[in-house]
């Protein structure tokens, strides 16, 4: 007998569901449809459909293709860098942390603060005359490069993300890492392998899942990146650090380009779609 | 040796990735007179003055009322989300219902960059008359919750052995009673993890803040960002690092408190998604 049957099943489903319809099924058709129209703030109840003009208009706009880019190279740079430098510290500091949890704490403090708030607070840190960065360079070196010029920005960012989420990645592996069966470790070592060796040949490939997964979840979220970014150069000099989300909130609210901030949007969206059929694919296919 | 470079290792790691907020909290304890030679690390005359500031001088600067605001609209998301997943989840663990579309469907939706709903969720929001209120951002922090909240109940009420429903049906309890009289107590810690979780993580949230509120719902987030485009060219470094200290403070000190439990709901959302 199951506990719950069907109808009781759906009725408990109904509320997240109509919920989630209606805060963005009823928004992704808005999208749909004025990604066709021409719109403008004037015109907001009564779209007139006009084709893929606006598609086109994205599609043909270098600034999009700009913003793609740094999305792009943002996403694969700071999620390769968080794997790394996290897996060498889950495990390189496990023997450490094991014993004391309590250690635990200040290494994950970084997620606990707003990444909008996190990019305000390299205002000070990077500023000129306020900032302990700039000041200690003059102090040893004599000088200090502009690090939200035009061409520093990108690199500071990257640093920027890197270490506020380095912790998430790191965190993953500490609990992957721990949970390879002590049976594992101790047929390795009775084999004769070296610490090294039975990492590289036994312990990473137990972990691979979890390092696929953590990838793909970086990515994801330094591809859509916006609140670091906005908060600490916006846009940047000549637009060089305009990702993906930047573009369209500028797109929309400063350019009032509806129609195209919306279809940049679909494209988008599309684009996520076809990451997590490859992220389910990949996961899918390691489970058989 | 070893172990001395490991403590190393681990300093400096905790040094670095703290960085911005170790180097903020050292000078929101500055007075202005002493930033203007002393940038550094360490506090030639350590200071209240900042603080007293932020908070007593409200007229110019409501600090009270952007923590009030990220405290309803955070709370609105955390509860509400909960409140949906919760029966949800309990059919979806207890039946077949939901589990094979649904549930992976909700989860990818951690994944989707929500910016693509925020321009008609914009529109929506001004028919309805959602602007610039704390319902409708806590509304929007009731998707960005939704996922995980979802996943972690799923996962919890799972783990406790389906005798315990019968049990109870047998005495003639229905479905309802058995979800909120039997399950209910029994998941209460990951109930607590995901309303922490989901707290953090609604108070932390900003895009959303900046598109749909203006002035009376703006968050703690967004309006600290205000105090530096206000103040133009000229910041009051000491007091906006007082700004960032309180406002990243509730946050920061709930996940220091409930560290392990955020650590196990992180990879929670992480496994299954």
């Amino acid at each position: 007998m199951a506990i719950v049957n069907r109808a009781e099943g759906r009725a408990y489903l109904t509320p997240l569901v109509g919920f989630l319809l209606f805060f963005l099924g009823f928004p992704a058709a808005v999208n749909l449809v004025y990604s066709i129209s021409t719109v403008s703030f004037e015109t907001l109840r009564s779209p007139s459909l006009s084709g893929f003009g606006n598609y086109a208009a994205v599609l043909a706009d270098r600034e999009f293709w700009g913003a793609v880019s740094f999305s792009m190279r943002f996403g694969v740079l700071t999620a390769l860098a968080e794997c790394l430098i996290g897996l060498f510290l889950a495990v390189f500091l496990t023997p450490l942390l094991a014993k004391r949890s309590y250690l635990m704490a200040p290494l994950m403090l970084p997620l606990m603060v707003a990444p909008a708030m996190i990019g305000l607070m390299y205002r000070l840190v990077l500023h000129e005359f306020a900032g302990p960065v700039p000041y200690y360079l003059f102090e040893w070196f004599g000088d200090s490069p502009a690090f939200l010029g035009v061409d520093n920005a990108f690199r500071t960012l990257l640093v920027v993300e890197i270490l506020q989420w380095t912790p998430f990645a790191f965190l993953l592996f500490y609990m992957a890492y721990a949970a390879i069966p002590l049976e594992v470790r101790e047929a390795a070592s009775l084999d004769g392998a070296s610490a090294l060796k039975a990492l590289w040949w036994v312990e990473l490939p137990l972990m691979l899942p979890t390092l696929v997964i953590a990838f793909f979840i970086r990515f994801i979220d330094g591809f859509r990146v916006f609140d670091n970014v906005y908060a600490l150069t916006g846009s940047g000099a000549g637009g060089s650090t305009t990702s993906l989300s930047i573009y369209i909130y500028q797109a929309f609210f400063k350019g009032g380009a509806i129609g195209k901030a919306v279809a940049a949007s679909v494209v988008l969206f599309l684009a996520s779609l076809a990451v997590l059929y490859g992220l389910n694919w990949i996961t899918g296919r390691g489970r058989r | 040796m070893l172990n001395l470079l490991r403590w190393l290792v681990f300093v400096v790691a905790v040094l670095a990735m703290n960085f911005p907020v170790i180097v903020t909290v050292i000078t929101s304890f500055k007075s202005a007179r002493e930033l203007s030679f002393n940038p550094g690390f360490w506090i030639g005359e350590p200071t209240l003055e900042n603080y007293t500031r932020v908070l007593g001088e409200t007229d110019r600067f409501n600090i009270y009322g952007y923590l009030f605001n990220s405290t309803i609209a955070s709370l609105i998301g955390t509860g509400l989300a909960i409140a949906l997943a919760f029966p949800a989840a309990y059919a979806i663990a207890r039946s077949e219902a939901g589990r094979r579309t649904l549930l992976p469907l909700i989860i990818n939706l951690r994944a989707v960059p929500l910016i693509i709903f925020a321009i008609p969720l914009y529109m929506m929001y001004q028919w309805l008359g959602l602007l610039d209120t704390q319902l409708g951002l806590g509304l929007i922090l009731t998707i960005v919750n939704t996922p995980l909240a979802l996943v972690i109940l799923v996962n919890a009420i799972s783990d406790v052995p389906s005798e315990l429903d019968e049990a109870a049906k047998m005495d003639g309890a229905s479905s309802w009673q058995v979800m909120l009289m039997i399950i209910r107590p029994v998941v209460r810690p990951a109930v607590v993890t995901t309303f922490i979780f989901g707290f953090i993580t609604a108070w932390n949230e900003f895009l959303f803040g900046l598109m749909l509120t203006t002035s009376r719902a703006v968050p703690m987030t967004v309006g600290a960002s205000f105090f530096f485009a206000a103040s133009g060219g000229g910041v009051q470094w000491g007091t906006a690092s007082a700004v960032m200290v309180l406002g990243a403070l509730p946050p920061a000190l709930l996940g220091l408190l409930m560290y392990r439990q955020i650590s196990a709901s992180l990879t929670a959302g992480a496994v299954k998604g």
